[in-house]
């Protein structure tokens, strides 16, 4: 009971839900970039929100089915195709021994999630299944799928669903997250505060799960270039020196040696893995109670189709 | 006790605690793990960044409990302190950088495996990567920038230097810190029971070691 991976794509994990309360041993969060998109598909297949699924970046793979399986796809637009004839996304899909599933390029957004009815069979490892790509554990191996790779599946049965039009999240190339001011923020100089909330930031080439750099005008912060390093989580944004904003992401190490001068709100951190190089990013400027009110209303609008909406946002 | 640490909101779900020393991090991280239910605690250098969960908390209740327990002072962490012995080969394959250390200062290499193995050290912080060692109290000889271009692959075991304490690399990573030398001993592994051997607060000592070492 399995599926193997043909074409590996640009780069296919194994990830589920992140690890956490382990950051002060330096254990980064790992797990969905995007965790919406990613509870999304799993809902499709009667999963728990965080079952150990695919995510594909940029360009997906190819899968050979040994066994029948539902499965299900969502995030950033991409042509699927089961046996070279186009499927949707956002839909249960049948997938029978033998048959194979080929993702295309992401035209829009930058990853794209398979789940599958019953889960990847994975060990859980301090805490999750995911792989954490730096420091090779968790998922399968603890790296990126490799061509010829075999993923072990627990198919069960599983109807047809279909993800409501109210919930399929729009993929863009132009995004805006909320965002707060943090610890540094006031070691910019004015015109850099003013650019950091005025810009509209295009995403560098320099766009993985570690992190994001932001270009545009560059920033000034009246730091000597020596911070002592201190906590960051996904979503700090941090200045280093050359004065580009760089977003940290969920592989983002536990603490970092540059000024902390924005934070990206809870409730939109889930954008930051759909951002591709390229894309537009706007940052909204709110206060800290604002950012709770945003995510409280959007806890309220997702329970209807995702109960566990409050920890797939966590 | 005057605490002059500053408590700050930094974002929906953090707080951050600016504190004088990675002993005053520890001491207070550990007084706060214990006064609360947090998502994370984590100490730095001179800092201790909380993150709670604004849905179960009422965000004021989580300031006032984090603002109660700096009011009532911290415990300096006993000195008593666990501590471990790390065997370390020094220079050679294992310590590409310890002869342009030795030029940097002045000092004969064999002069900078003395100093390195004659104090006793603590661990200022865990983090960045899973069980990544910052090990303060360096002699001030081992005053070094990182390396100007950091090396892709540093190997697990790796004991490197910079700006005056010492860097153990728990695993393999890319890495811009002075490798003097490698040790034997397995810092982190995910499948152990703990699989962290260093945590934040830990007395050290390094031991020098023959090369094989590695052999066993």
């Amino acid at each position: 009971m399995s599926v193997t991976v043909l074409k590996t794509g640009l780069q296919t994990t194994v990830q589920a839900g992140p690890r956490i309360g382990l950051r002060h041993m330096g254990v980064q969060a790992s797990g969905a970039a995007d965790p919406l998109s990613m509870a999304l598909a799993n809902k499709l297949v009667g999963n728990a929100w965080d079952g150990a699924s695919l995510e594909a970046t940029l360009v997906g793979p190819t899968l050979r089915f040994d066994v029948d399986c539902a499965f299900a796809v969502t995030g950033a637009y991409a042509a699927v195709t089961l046996n070279s004839e186009e499927q949707p996304q956002h839909e249960t899909l049948f997938a029978a021994a033998g048959d194979e599933l080929a993702i295309g390029a992401m035209q829009t957004g930058a990853r794209a999630y398979i789940a599958f009815a019953g889960a990847i069979a994975a060990p859980g490892i301090l805490g999750s299944v995911s792989t954490n790509l730096q420091a090779g554990f968790g998922g399968h191996q603890g790296r990126a799928l490799q061509s010829g790779d075999v993923l072990v599946l627990a198919p069960r049965e599983q109807s047809a669903l279909r993800t409501p039009d109210e919930f399929q999240v729009p993929m863009s190339s132009s995004w805006a997250v909320h965002a707060c001011d943090t610890a540094e923020t006031s070691l910019l100089d004015d015109a850099s505060e003013v650019a950091l909330f005025e810009t509209n930031w295009v995403i560098d080439q320099r766009a993985d799960r570690v992190g994001l750099r932001l270009d545009g005008p560059r920033l000034t912060v009246s730091s000597d270039g020596r911070m002592p390093s201190a906590g960051v989580i996904p979503g700090t944004i941090q200045c280093p020196e050359d004065g580009s904003p760089y977003a940290l992401a969920v592989d983002c190490g536990t603490v970092g040696g540059y000024p902390r001068i924005a934070q990206i709100a809870r409730a939109d951190r889930h954008v930051l893995g759909q951002l591709r190089p390229g894309d537009h990013l706007r940052l909204l400027r709110r206060d800290a109670g604002h950012a709770v009110a945003l995510l409280e209303a959007k806890i309220d609008y997702w329970r209807a189709w995702l109960p566990e909406i409050a920890s797939i946002l966590r | 006790m005057e605490s002059t640490f500053v408590l700050t909101r930094c974002g929906d779900d953090l707080f951050c605690i600016a504190v004088d020393t990675p002993q005053d991090a520890q001491s207070l991280a550990a007084a706060l793990s214990e006064a609360g239910n947090w998502l994370e605690v984590v100490p730095g250098i001179a800092s201790v960044v909380v993150r709670f969960d604004a849905l179960a908390h009422d965000d004021e209740d989580a300031r006032q409990k984090i603002a109660a327990v700096i009011e009532g002072g911290i415990d300096r962490r006993d000195t008593a302190a666990e501590l471990l012995e790390i065997p370390v080969v020094y220079g050679g394959e294992y310590g590409p950088d310890l002869e342009a250390l030795a030029e940097a200062t002045g000092l004969p290499a064999d002069e900078l495996i003395a100093r390195h193995t004659r104090d006793e050290y603590s661990v200022d912080m865990v983090g960045f990567t899973p069980g990544f060692a910052f090990v303060g109290g360096l002699d001030a000889c081992f005053q070094v920038p990182r390396r100007a271009e950091p090396r892709p692959r540093v190997a697990a075991g790796s004991v490197g230097i910079a700006d005056r304490r010492t860097g153990l690399y728990a695993m393999a990573s890319p890495g811009g810190w002075n490798i003097i030398g490698r040790t034997p001993h397995t810092l982190f592994d995910p499948d152990a029971a703990d699989p962290f051997a260093l945590k934040a607060g830990m007395r050290v000592r390094f031991r020098a070691v023959a090369a094989d070492a590695f052999d066993v």
